[in-house]
């Protein structure tokens, strides 16, 4: 039998999609020519084919011209969208004190939200402006020893120059110095032809190549060659506007620290990205130098911070482990060549590791660079906040909504009796919503002009605010639409599904209050509010702590003198008139200073007689004058001070607590250590001093009788502190009148080392506050509510003859119930956060228990303060009021 | 001239309709216009311009035969204006003269 074949017709879903999209007034026509063509199709192509032919074709009508005009018969709908605005604008204004309060905290929070997203994106937008970022690493020097890493940048001077001649795959490699030692970091600088003397700081050696890897963009100069000569120097755009104003910088010479002999030659003016993390001023070439004879080609010290270019198509995994071949070939090589076999031996700790450039900026947190940069840790940590403050903002949003809906329940009995479809009042007070969200826009608008400069200043940014960029506007409108639709959804189902019987006869569920839903919306409120303030609390405890803990040095009363280098010659006359001041109880000249900013010097120390036994011990070493201990308070524990008439102490050396017992010395003073330089006496220990930040402990360190003559220190007498400084000035005037005198003080200095710790004090404080602000503010407007829903059942109570104080009782302990158990929550999630902050630093508070309780007792008490004003007018009314409509 | 502006596609479609005369609507035009560019087209295309030039003025339209192929559905046939006419002249012209004006093609 022959199976009869259903005859083809067009598929059926695309004919109807074509009639829910098109024009009906078109429909008979277009339907028509498009059953027509396919029936065409059908005799060349298969039924198939004819068919996908067709459902593309239905996808091509769909054109504007074509498609259903929305405004020829929906004008029932427009109108009642007119009346849905009309009754959400009337609901606004009949509750202004809970509207204003609905809206206010959902504009702060999506304010917050915002500027936080401003900052993220801006911490973001390092490092990712170049054209090849994907082929540009920095060289990471990874070191290894007993399971423990270290990790920095510095790599001896020949690495740039191997590493681009073995490695086919390295483009190019270029290396910059930024060590103080060498005459990078600051410097006096001066114009060959003028006399005044300007202290800059900023000061880098680089090549040329660096320049042409990390994209430099000149300003004037041949960006090819500008470094190509020796002594020749690049300076940024700032600078030269600063130097040379309304001229043209190339070609004009530079004296640095006065040293007439030696002038820079400019050659170029750049301008740096604002968004990476090479931020230098002044370029002197690398090209000529040597800092001492064979140190190009020197391997055993670690100076120059190398990154490389590769091609397009290299395996950095593959690159990284090749390069560990350097290792053998040229560490251990150079350290047998000088006949240390120990240094050969730590060589083998030695490793490579590449980090792309745009890492660089946010994921150097384990790595030693000398340079400032971000934390991807604060960037979730902000990111986390700023959810939690949104999430906040729309909890009362919703809450506020829903704890209304008794007083909307008659109107949406009403509406549903009349025919309103659940669809329909779900519109409407979505609407609502919508209306809510344009008017937190406007604010919003306003809160982030008014917050801006602030929020520069916590964050440590120079954010702007594109107001006039058309996309900024419509992402912070769109956000505030959006937020206000999400989080009117669920008071919109919640409403919108009241029985209308029920409603009408005057009968709410009490089950569908969903009492549990609000409580676990304030507890979660609450827990966020609470998390913030300890971690606040901890904060500035640490911070304290930091500053009241006993570094081992005096850091009151001291003013470091900057630059006193270029006294040249009369720098002792100077010194000496200082102490002839008063006022002044002691000067030392040295530029090694105990806190962050001023020279270091690093290296390593062997035991004389039993070399081998004790590794080599590495440590600072200090140049120093006799007066410096006492100058700065620190304590000889064992032996004796320089004395410069002694000429044996020329070769004297000073160590510390840590360096002596990493030396496994029991009694240190008469032994002798050595280093590259010679072998040094032991005459005295000093007692252990913090010269770095409290996040790390105290290294090796070691004094010798040295000129240091980039820094005084002047002791000053408590009481007459402005005198003596007016006194110093004149002084300094005197002796230098080209050059004004800079100085700073110790204790300053030392806070400024921990500003990082200040700024997340604040930023936690801030945000505490803004939590428990706008959370308050919810509960506000929640206790209202429920007080108003209970003023039947107080007013009966009151008759009955309950006091002010039963009231009050009645309807503050549910709420406090709550924040009791927000504050059990929060505890431990405070206390482990913070635990990991804290184990950031060597030196760290501990958490105690009076935290909790501090934190505890300030959100009962503005909990309670909260609700109180409610809960004493409800429980002071003339219970008349609340039943006379009975 | 300077009223309305046809585009390129929407002048070979008037085109068409001229040339189909009585035969003019949505399939035929396709049809003819596909074997003389040797590409597909799509209804919507053809679709949009048609309704485009109606609501100028260039084209008008009544309601046709109803055929077996079409499901039963009637067609639209379609009629230029005089004033497409006008339209269609005046460019032919300017297109003239610029052919005129431009030197032998081949020698370009």
């Amino acid at each position: 039998m022959i199976r009869k074949a259903k005859s083809p017709v067009p598929p059926k879903w695309a004919e109807n999609m074509i009639s829910f999209f098109i024009e009906e007034y078109f429909l008979e026509e277009v339907l028509g020519d498009m059953e027509e063509r396919y029936f065409d199709d059908l005799k060349t192509f298969s039924r198939r084919k004819a068919g996908r032919l067709y459902v593309l074709n239905a996808f091509k009508l769909l054109r504007p011209a074509l498609l259903k005009r929305l405004k020829y018969n929906q004008t029932l709908n427009t109108l009642m969208t007119k009346n849905d605005i009309k009754i959400a604008w009337r609901q606004l204004k009949k509750g202004r004190l809970y509207s204003s309060i609905k809206i206010g905290g959902f504009a702060v929070g999506i304010a917050a939200c915002l500027l936080i997203a401003m900052f993220i994106k801006d911490e973001l937008s390092y490092d990712q402006h170049y054209h090849h970022k994907d082929q540009v690493l920095r060289v990471i020097n990874k070191y290894t020893e007993n399971g423990e890493r270290e990790e920095w940048t510095t790599f001896p001077a020949p690495l740039a120059k191997i590493l681009k001649s073995e490695y086919p795959e390295i483009e190019s490699a270029g290396r910059f110095l930024s060590s103080e030692g060498f005459g990078a970091g600051s410097n006096q600088f001066r114009r060959s032809e003028q006399d005044q003397i300007y202290y800059e700081e900023g000061f880098v050696f680089i090549d040329q190549e660096l320049f042409d890897i990390l994209e430099i963009e000149f300003i004037s100069g041949n960006k090819l060659s500008a470094l190509k000569k020796p002594m020749s120097m690049v300076i940024s755009k700032e600078k030269a506007d600063k130097h040379f104003p309304n001229e043209d910088p190339i070609g004009k010479t530079i004296v640095l620290n006065n040293d007439a002999e030696r002038t820079y030659e400019i050659t170029g003016v750049v301008q740096l990205k604002k968004a990476s993390h090479f931020q230098f001023d002044f370029f002197l070439t690398l090209e000529g130098i040597e800092f001492w004879p064979g140190e190009q080609n020197f391997w055993i010290v670690n100076n120059y911070d190398t990154y490389i270019k590769v091609s397009p198509s290299a395996d950095i995994g593959l690159l990284e482990r090749k390069m560990q071949s350097i290792v053998d070939r040229y560490y251990k090589t150079a350290w047998r060549a000088i006949g240390d076999l120990d240094g050969e031996a730590s060589a083998s700790n030695s490793g490579f590791g590449l980090q792309p450039i745009t890492d660089i900026h946010l994921y150097s947190g384990k790595i030693d660079d000398g340079l400032k940069h971000g934390d991807i840790r604060l960037i979730w940590l902000f990111s986390t906040i700023a959810g939690f403050i949104l999430i906040i903002a729309a909890i009362n949003f919703i809450n506020l909504s829903t704890a209304k809906s008794n007083n909307r329940a008659s109107e949406v009995g009403l509406r549903k009796a009349m025919g309103s479809s659940k669809l329909d009042l779900m519109k409407q007070f979505l609407t609502e919503s919508v209306l809510h969200g344009a008017i937190a826009f406007g604010l919003v608008l306003v809160l982030i002009v008014l917050f801006l400069p602030y929020f520069n200043e916590l964050s440590g940014k120079q954010l702007t605010i594109p107001m006039t960029a058309w996309w900024f506007i419509i992402s912070v409108l769109f956000t505030c639409i959006v937020i206000s639709l999400i989080s009117g959804f669920y008071p919109a189902i919640y409403l919108s599904s009241f029985r209308p019987i029920e409603t009408l006869k005057g009968e709410i569920n009490r089950k569908r209050e969903s009492i549990g839903l609000r409580s676990f919306l304030v507890v979660f409120q609450f827990t966020v509010s609470v998390s913030l303030i300890i971690s606040t609390i901890v904060v500035y405890k640490q911070m304290n702590f930091i500053l009241q803990k006993e570094v081992g040095f005096d850091k009151e009363q001291v003013v470091i003198i900057e630059g006193s280098n270029t006294l040249g010659n009369s720098l002792n006359t100077f010194k000496n008139e200082l102490q002839d001041l008063a006022a002044v109880q002691s000067v030392s000249i040295s530029e090694y200073i105990p806190v962050d900013g001023y020279t270091r010097e690093g290296n390593g120390f062997d035991k004389v007689d039993n070399k081998g036994t004790v590794p080599t011990v590495y440590g600072q070493i200090w140049k120093v004058d006799e007066a410096y201990l006492g100058t700065l308070g620190m304590n000889i524990i064992k032996g004796r001070n320089f004395q410069s008439e002694l000429v044996s102490d020329s070769s004297a050396i000073i160590i510390n607590e840590r360096m002596a017992n990493q030396l496994g010395f029991d009694n240190p003073i008469g032994e002798h250590i050595s280093n590259y330089e010679g072998i040094r006496t032991i005459i005295g220990v000093v007692q252990d001093f913090h010269f770095e930040s409290l996040k790390g402990g105290v290294e090796p360190l070691c004094l010798v009788l040295g000129e240091s003559p980039s820094n005084m220190l002047v002791k000053v007498q408590a009481n007459s502190t402005r005198e003596t400084l007016k006194e110093i000035e004149l002084t300094w005037a005197k002796v230098s009148p080209n050059q004004s005198i800079r100085y700073s003080f110790l204790d300053e200095r030392f806070k400024m080392m921990y500003d990082d710790v200040q700024r997340t004090g604040n930023i936690f404080s801030t945000f505490a506050i803004l939590a428990i602000f706008v959370a308050c503010m919810g509960l506000f407007a929640l206790s209202a509510f429920m007080i108003e829903q209970r003023s039947k059942e107080i007013g009966i109570r009151l008759v009955l003859g309950a006091s002010i104080n039963n009231i009050f009782r009645l309807l503050t302990t549910n709420y406090l119930k709550l924040v009791i158990i927000s504050i059990l929550i929060a505890s431990p999630i405070a206390w482990y956060v913070m635990n990991q902050w804290l184990a950031d630093f060597e030196y760290r508070t501990s958490i105690s228990w009076d935290i909790y309780i501090v934190s505890a007792f300030a959100v009962v008490f503005i909990s309670l303060g909260t609700i109180s004003y409610q809960a004493i007018k409800a429980g002071a009314v003339n219970p008349v009021e609340n039943l006379r409509d009975q | 001239m300077k009223k309305s502006r046809l585009g390129e596609f929407q002048e070979l479609i008037l085109m068409s309709v001229i040339a189909l005369q009585e035969d003019a609507y949505g399939n035929e035009i396709q049809r003819q216009l596909e074997s003389l560019l040797k590409e597909r087209l799509s209804t919507g295309a053809i679709q949009t311009a048609l309704k485009r030039m109606e609501e100028k003025g260039f084209l008008t339209s009544q309601w046709g035969e109803a055929t077996k192929v079409r499901g039963g559905r009637r067609k639209r046939m379609y009629q230029a204006t005089p004033y497409a006419r006008e339209v269609l002249q005046e460019m032919r012209s300017v297109r003239e003269q610029l052919w005129l004006m431009m030197p032998n093609l081949k020698t370009l």
